[in-house]
């Protein structure tokens, strides 16, 4: 077993360290505060390569593999602090731009892809219902087939990326006697009749990453812009779910890496009691705990990649990764913050926000209840 | 030979990366690597030059071991046409450079010659001047501001001094070394990494180019600046100016 990059990774994932130190290393507060997605590190991570690391290079990509791509990911995540932009990048990417290089027709390649590796162009997926979320695949929404034309028709809830997307992949049922069956994915664009997609949507964490929920009112699609077969949706979901499962918290091991520093930091300059509070073994022993978990859940994100990347089975790995690193992220955030003691609480010292964060993370892509029992039924239980 | 610029070469050094250097329990040690930033600098301006369509191709020039491939590509990715290395492990003092970077201009034959005023490891700040003399051609250091005028044929810098920004003219070819206001460079992007892979890096030798790189110059020791005492804290005014007088000895 070999864990050495090969030159061609190390001077790929330098490049991106830098890049990343220089140009996403912005002040986050007030854009936290305010709920603003900022365009313009979109479009440079865009410019810069991000969106497109695993697309083919035939369609604007750099064709990179699964490694490569969540280890530069995981660099992002270590020194850009806006974690918003990172999860808007990572929906981006696992379930607009993955479901079209595998998916998609050539004519719709050729159309999206470009610009959605380029940073043009911003993508996301329509799933979740107010009345279906774990059980997915119990969607509502409909799609009714009238000549060259879907119509859909339903809403959809905890669209990311929703109220700036410019194509979201968006599930509906064209029959719905045939259950998961008849689940098919369609490529709804910005403007198109009868798509509102305005309803921004709150939340606690990653709020510089936008959200919605978007009604179809008899939204007229172009039976061009189906995404695979009819009936294909419920297959083409679960694909993207699992490459985002293995991939969406690589960035949140570079943040879980950038707390620990912090924590290290603190505990050697914050003197109580006539020593550095690092001296405190209940302190050392959390710090330590910190490491391990970033250890552990770095070496689950890598096992991860390299296995998608020799096309080896990962729908186990991608949900215990998912679930092990969701839960390293929360507890890091969690230590950090008693680490920092009151100072953590507030605000200025941007590690209460790592933990608002970090919590989404049990939640999207599945929760970390669903994972465990993907987990259990895949060995035996 | 007054023509008009068709082709600039931009010669750069690798230095010890400052940013690692300054981390907190950094040091040079880690042995990593980047363009000299104000060389940097002077690869943007070529690129702009080119961009603005005043020039054709842009040429790259550095000297040292395959390990500053690694620079090299980092130019090309940013948009540099081709490079050349001067295949070389020992530390040359910046006579040599100049005269080595002598050598590549009379084979390349480019129409103006931009590098930074001085690398940031040894800050000699003489390479630009020295290749200018060697050259017999004019030269402008310390440059905020490049426009080239009559057909390309003469530029107009923009010079930063201590006394204020002077503004002069030379007839190209020329030598220019850039300030750091000069521009702000662009990030190496990671398409274009992937193209900088297919670019060409040429090697070349000191011996090939028949230079002469016995050094000027013998560095005898070199040293960390003494450390600075800690400062006294003083509790009146009285205080503080008897001891101005009778420690410091500056009343």
């Amino acid at each position: 077993m070999d864990f050495a990059w090969s030159d061609q990774q190390r001077e790929l994932l330098d490049a991106v360290s830098r890049f990343a130190r220089e140009q996403l290393d912005y002040d986050v507060i007030e854009n936290e505060r305010q709920a603003i997605f900022n365009h313009d590190a979109w479009k440079k991570c865009g410019n810069f390569g991000v969106q497109g690391l695993l697309v083919p290079t035939e369609y604007g990509g750099l064709g990179q593999d699964p490694l490569t791509t969540v280890a530069a990911l995981e660099r992002l995540g270590y020194a850009c602090k806006d974690n918003g932009l990172l999860f808007s990048i990572n929906a981006h990417m696992w379930t607009a731009v993955s479901p079209l290089v595998f998916n998609g027709t050539e004519a719709q390649k050729q159309k999206f892809l470009p610009g959605l590796c380029n940073g043009t162009l911003i993508g996301g997926n329509a799933m979740s219902e107010p009345n279906s979320g774990s059980d997915a695949f119990a969607l509502a929404t409909t799609a009714a087939r009238d000549g060259d034309k879907y119509i859909l028709n339903g809403s959809k809830i905890f669209v990311t990326n929703g109220p700036v997307a410019d194509v979201l992949v968006v599930f509906a049922n064209v029959d719905k006697s045939r259950g998961a069956d008849g689940i098919t994915a369609f490529l709804v664009e910005k403007g198109m009749p009868g798509f509102d997609p305005s309803h921004k949507i709150d939340k606690m964490g990653v709020r510089t990453s936008p959200m919605a929920e978007v009604f179809f009112e008899n939204c007229e699609v172009p039976a061009a812009n189906l995404l695979g077969k009819e009936g294909g949706g419920a297959f083409l979901f679960t694909r993207s779910m699992t490459w985002e499962r293995g991939c969406i918290l690589a960035s949140a091991v570079g943040s879980m890496q950038r707390l620990l520093e912090k924590c290290i930091r603190y505990a050697n300059e914050r003197k109580q009691g006539g020593h550095s509070i690092g001296k405190y073994q209940l302190v050392a022993s959390k710090i330590v705990d910190m490491k391990l978990r970033v250890e552990s859940a770095r070496h689950m994100l890598y096992h991860y990649g390299w296995l998608a990347g020799h096309r080896k089975s990962v729908y186990l790995e991608a949900a215990m990764t998912k679930l092990h690193l969701a839960d390293a992220w929360v507890k890091c955030a969690e230590d950090a913050i008693q680490i920092h003691g009151g100072y953590g609480y507030m605000t200025e010292y941007e590690v209460e926000r790592e933990l608002r964060d970090a919590i989404g993370a049990k939640l999207y892509s599945g929760t970390s209840e669903i994972q465990r029992n993907i987990i259990a039924s895949l060995i035996g239980l | 030979m007054t023509q008009p610029v068709e082709k600039v070469l931009v010669a750069f050094k690798s230095v010890p990366d400052p940013y690692e250097a300054a981390a907190p329990g950094g040091s040079t040690s880690t042995g990593k690597c980047v363009i000299n930033p104000f060389d940097e600098i002077a690869i943007e301006e070529a690129l702009r030059i080119r961009e603005r369509g005043e020039a054709t191709e842009i040429v790259g020039v550095t000297i040292g071991v395959p390990a500053v491939d690694e620079q090299i590509r980092a130019a090309l990715a940013m948009g540099v046409d081709r490079a050349i290395r001067i295949d070389d492990s020992r530390v040359l003092d910046p006579y040599a450079v100049a005269r080595v970077l002598r050598a590549v201009v009379e084979r390349e034959a480019p129409h103006v010659v931009v590098m930074g005023k001085q690398a940031v490891d040894d800050d000699s700040n003489q390479v630009g001047q020295m290749l200018a003399g060697l050259l017999g051609w004019p030269q402008a250091t310390f440059v905020s501001k490049i426009e080239f005028l009559d057909n390309r044929t003469r530029a107009r810098c923009t010079r930063e001094t201590d006394a204020g920004l002077e503004i002069i003219e030379v007839n190209l070819p020329a030598v220019i070394t850039t300030d750091l206001r000069l521009n702000e460079p662009r990030y190496v992007s990671l398409p274009g990494l992937m193209k900088a892979r297919k670019k060409p890096i040429e090697l070349l030798t000191c011996e090939e180019l028949d230079v002469n790189v016995e050094p000027l110059t013998t560095v005898l020791s070199t040293s960390r600046p003494p450390k600075r005492t800690p400062g006294a804290r003083v509790g009146s005014v009285e205080e503080l100016v008897t001891k101005l007088k009778e420690e410091a000895k500056v009343l």
